[in-house]
């Protein structure tokens, strides 16, 4: 069967690629981040490949259904789903039927910073005083997350390992209930990436007391990463496009070229920057790269976690 | 509140601009269309029209989701009250009573009465949005896992008997709801439980597939079995001045849609799963209140009118989350958190303050829609009733292909169909032996929400029970459930003393 599948998948040429419209699976439900980041990058991108891109939701078993999906769709380049941080994370918290290795990278779009927020009014006023009260009181501090085993609960646990400190981890069904937890003071802190929070910080209810990215935000030149204060320690999460392994590397080579073009089209951009998502490209190889890293990283994490 | 007054004056001229109108209308269409089709929610919905909307203007776009999502509360109810079909969480409780009163021939006054109902309490309803809006959000966040916990605890214990059946029937429901409920990753510690390394069922099982099996499947299998006659004659052939409600129908709805709106509104603001706990809740207070609740269960009509008024007043309250902080407090205001952000518009505290004219046109075209929304139900509601005059043996197979594909379009899964048919066995199975089904679902809803709050709480406190005491709102719903079980209690002794007179109706009124 598979062989056939395989088989059926062959005649595809380059040259007359793509002959119908491309489809996206995207394991998670519609009106999430990466849902919205996709149906924007496929509106800007159709016109370059010529043909429609769809987007198709296939939430469920934080992302395990869709994925499984994706990767039983034959390798012929029509369809592809969004690789994101889960995709490493999964395979190592349960059972999955895949890995990042039974997929082709083709493109990534987007890498959000992690971040800690506390609230305004939270008695500690620098990294160092909460490094330093998280070190004399472990597992005291309360971090919300937006779900265990999800990307921002791991960031924090390895932000945790970089500190040498211990945080009371609590996870909540989202990023959006995590916030609001904090709002209303039953957290000390949460782990979020962008754009989760960032109208409260701006409103000056919330404010970033750890940014684990490599540069400054440009929204808030002000805030320091914890680089620049002695901890070495930079984390995100990316959002990229995958195709099932066996899709041939020119069919890839064309859909990276069109996506390329369609994430620097002006309405892109421009969506983008309203979405305060921070549009990062790497190509192919480097970002086959970076989830064969993160990989490996989640994994030790994950091991550790379970001791 | 003068100034509240101004801006929405404000609000309207820009609501009442021919485009605005058109975006309302079209919001308005779409949405009864979703409603009415079971399976297809406001989610998918709005999340389909996004794209459609790249190139309208902030305030036009979410006019026009705003209106898909309101529009799909009011036509959630139709394929429950003719079909026993429950298209979203909300419409549950509505399948009870409307249905029965479509058997009895009167599914007109029963969709008339739904969709008068959601129009006043999506009017009253906006009138808390524009005047409380502030001080209500800021009383939502003292919501936390403990608070949340035990308001859970107490709808549990009160709303768990909600038709007033067999109490240890409903109680083996529930428990079955919540054992259900388990199935899938573990919220708290992401482990898998009970998926037997199975993929479809990580995410645990899809309440529209328990929802319309239980209900819809089990109902056509429960008629198949019917001698052949009762299924081919013409069931009913309402007549033209039955199509719409009594004078006496309107005069025993209104109290139920007002009460019904307020318990909505109150339930609406806190987080979670408000249309279930805001319908059942309802359901539960006619039937208490009422001079003949043995009418309930067998088409009474203020059981169907209370729990859609709070259905529309809760999805109205809900808004406010979503404007004054940001922060979406269901799924389907998520949505529309998303699409804010796709139009440049970044929702939080500063929303009103930055935006006034997309926080007060929005408003405005609420009114509008609301209005539009009745206007355009109550003329299909001849044209939905005469759906039963469709004899049994082909309207049967149709309901099955309908549920089929609705069910589809929930997940885009073929799995959630097989679980939907399995369901529907069980359903069957259910009906034959006199249990409800309501319970269950209820478990199903709120139990995974009761055990993630609790965990959490216990995390948060490192294990000391005395988190769910400490905090007052926390313990005052602990104590008020308590008190509701003690009401028997009291009662045995009231009736041993002789004066059995004032506890007779009193909240607790079920046979044990």
């Amino acid at each position: 069967m598979c062989v056939f599948c395989f088989m059926a998948g062959m005649p595809v040429q380059a040259a007359d690629f793509p002959t119908k419209e491309v489809q996206i699976i995207i394991p998670w439900a519609a009106g999430g981040a990466t849902d919205l980041i996709f149906r924007a990058l496929g509106a800007t991108t159709g016109k370059y490949l010529g043909k429609a891109v769809v987007v198709v939701n296939k939430p469920g078993g934080a992302g395990a259904v869709g994925y499984t999906e994706a990767m039983k769709a034959p390798p012929d380049g029509y369809t592809l789903a969004s690789g994101i941080t889960p995709l490493t994370i999964l395979p190592h918290n349960v059972k999955t039927a895949f890995t990042y290795k039974d997929f082709e990278p083709v493109i990534n779009v987007v890498s959000d910073p992690g971040m800690f927020l506390i609230r305004s009014d939270a008695p500690w006023k620098s990294l160092k005083e909460f490094l330093d009260y998280a070190k004399n009181n472990p597992d005291m501090i309360t971090v919300g997350n937006s779900g265990a085993g999800g990307g921002v609960h791991l960031i924090a646990l390895a932000f945790e390992k970089a500190a040498s400190v211990k945080f009371n981890h609590i996870p909540f069904a989202g990023g959006g209930p995590s916030v609001t937890a904090l709002l209303g003071g039953h957290v000390n802190a949460v782990t979020v990436s962008p754009p989760e929070g960032i109208e409260h910080v701006k409103a000056g209810k919330l404010k970033i007391i750890a940014l684990f990215s490599e540069k400054r935000f440009e929204m808030f030149p002000d805030v320091p990463t914890v680089k620049e204060q002695g901890v070495n320690f930079a984390l995100g999460q990316w959002r990229g496009l995958i195709a099932p392994k066996g899709t041939p590397p020119d069919v890839i080579k064309k859909l990276h070229d069109a996506f390329k073009k369609g994430m620097d089209d002006p309405v892109f951009q421009k969506n983008a920057k309203d979405m305060a998502v921070n549009l990062h490209y790497l190509g192919p190889e480097a970002f086959g790269k970076l989830m064969a890293s993160e990989h490996e990283l989640f994994g030790r994490l994950i091991k550790d976690m379970k001791k | 509140m003068f100034e509240s007054l101004q801006h929405l004056i404000a609000g309207f001229g820009i609501a009442l601009t021919i485009h605005n109108l058109f975006y309302c209308l079209i919001g308005a269409i779409i949405g009864t269309l979703i409603g009415v089709l079971p399976g297809l929610g406001p989610i998918a919905g709005i999340a389909l029209l996004i794209p459609a909307t790249y190139n309208l203007n902030a305030v036009s776009a979410i006019i026009m989701l705003a209106g898909i999502y309101y529009g799909a509360m009011y036509g959630g109810s139709t394929t429950s009250i003719l079909l026993n079909v429950p298209g979203e969480t909300a419409s549950v409780i509505t399948c009870i009573d409307g249905y029965q009163m479509a058997q009895k021939g009167r599914a007109g006054p029963a969709l008339a009465t739904c969709a008068i109902g959601s129009f006043i309490a999506g009017t009253i309803a906006i009138l808390g949005l524009v005047f409380l809006a502030p001080p209500l959000a800021e009383a939502a966040l003292s919501f936390g896992p403990a608070e949340y916990f035990s308001l859970m605890v107490f709808g549990f214990i009160v709303l768990c008997n909600v038709t007033g059946t067999s109490l240890v029937k409903s109680l083996m429901m529930a428990v079955v709801g919540l054992i259900i409920g388990t199935i899938g990753l573990d919220p708290v510690s992401g482990v898998a439980r009970f998926t037997f390394d199975s993929m479809d069922l990580l995410s645990g099982i899809e309440f529209v597939a328990v929802a319309i099996g239980l209900f819809g499947i089990g109902e056509v299998l429960a008629n198949v079995e019917k001698p052949l006659e009762s299924l081919e004659g013409k069931v009913l052939v309402p007549r033209l001045r039955e199509l719409y409600p009594t004078l006496e129908d309107l005069k025993k709805s209104i109290k139920p849609i007002l009460r019904g709106t307020a318990v909505g509104f109150g339930v609406g603001l806190v987080p979670g799963p408000a249309p279930v706990i805001a319908t059942y809740s309802s359901y539960m207070i006619e039937r208490n209140v009422s001079k003949h609740p043995e009418e309930f269960g067998k088409g009474a009509i203020e059981g169907v009118a209370g729990p859609e008024a709070a259905n529309n007043s809760a999805c109205q309250a809900a808004f406010i989350p979503l404007f004054v902080l940001g922060i979406p407090f269901a799924p389907p205001t998520a949505i529309l958190l998303g699409a804010l952000l796709i139009h440049g518009v970044s929702p939080g505290p500063m929303l009103i303050g930055d935006h006034p004219q997309l926080f007060w046109g929005v408003i405005a075209s609420m009114y509008i829609g609301n209005f539009i929304l009745l206007l355009l139900n109550l003329p299909f509601v001849p044209l939905f009733a005469n759906i039963l005059r469709i004899p049994k043996k082909v309207l049967l197979p149709l309901v099955i292909l309908f549920c089929v594909t609705g069910m589809y379009t929930v997940n885009n899964s073929v799995v959630d169909i097989w679980m939907m048919l399995l369901f529907g066995a069980i359903g069957y199975l259910l009906r034959k032996l006199d249990y409800e089904a309501a319970p269950l679902l209820l478990a199903l809803v709120l139990g995974p929400k009761l055990e993630v709050a609790f965990r959490q709480s216990l995390m948060i406190s490192h294990g000391d029970f005395r988190v769910f005491l400490d905090r007052p709102i926390s313990m005052g719903f602990l104590l008020a459930t308590l008190l509701f079980l003690l009401i028997p209690v009291f009662r045995i002794i009231v009736k041993s003393t002789g004066k059995g007179g004032g506890f007779r109706r009193s909240v607790g009124g079920e046979k044990v």
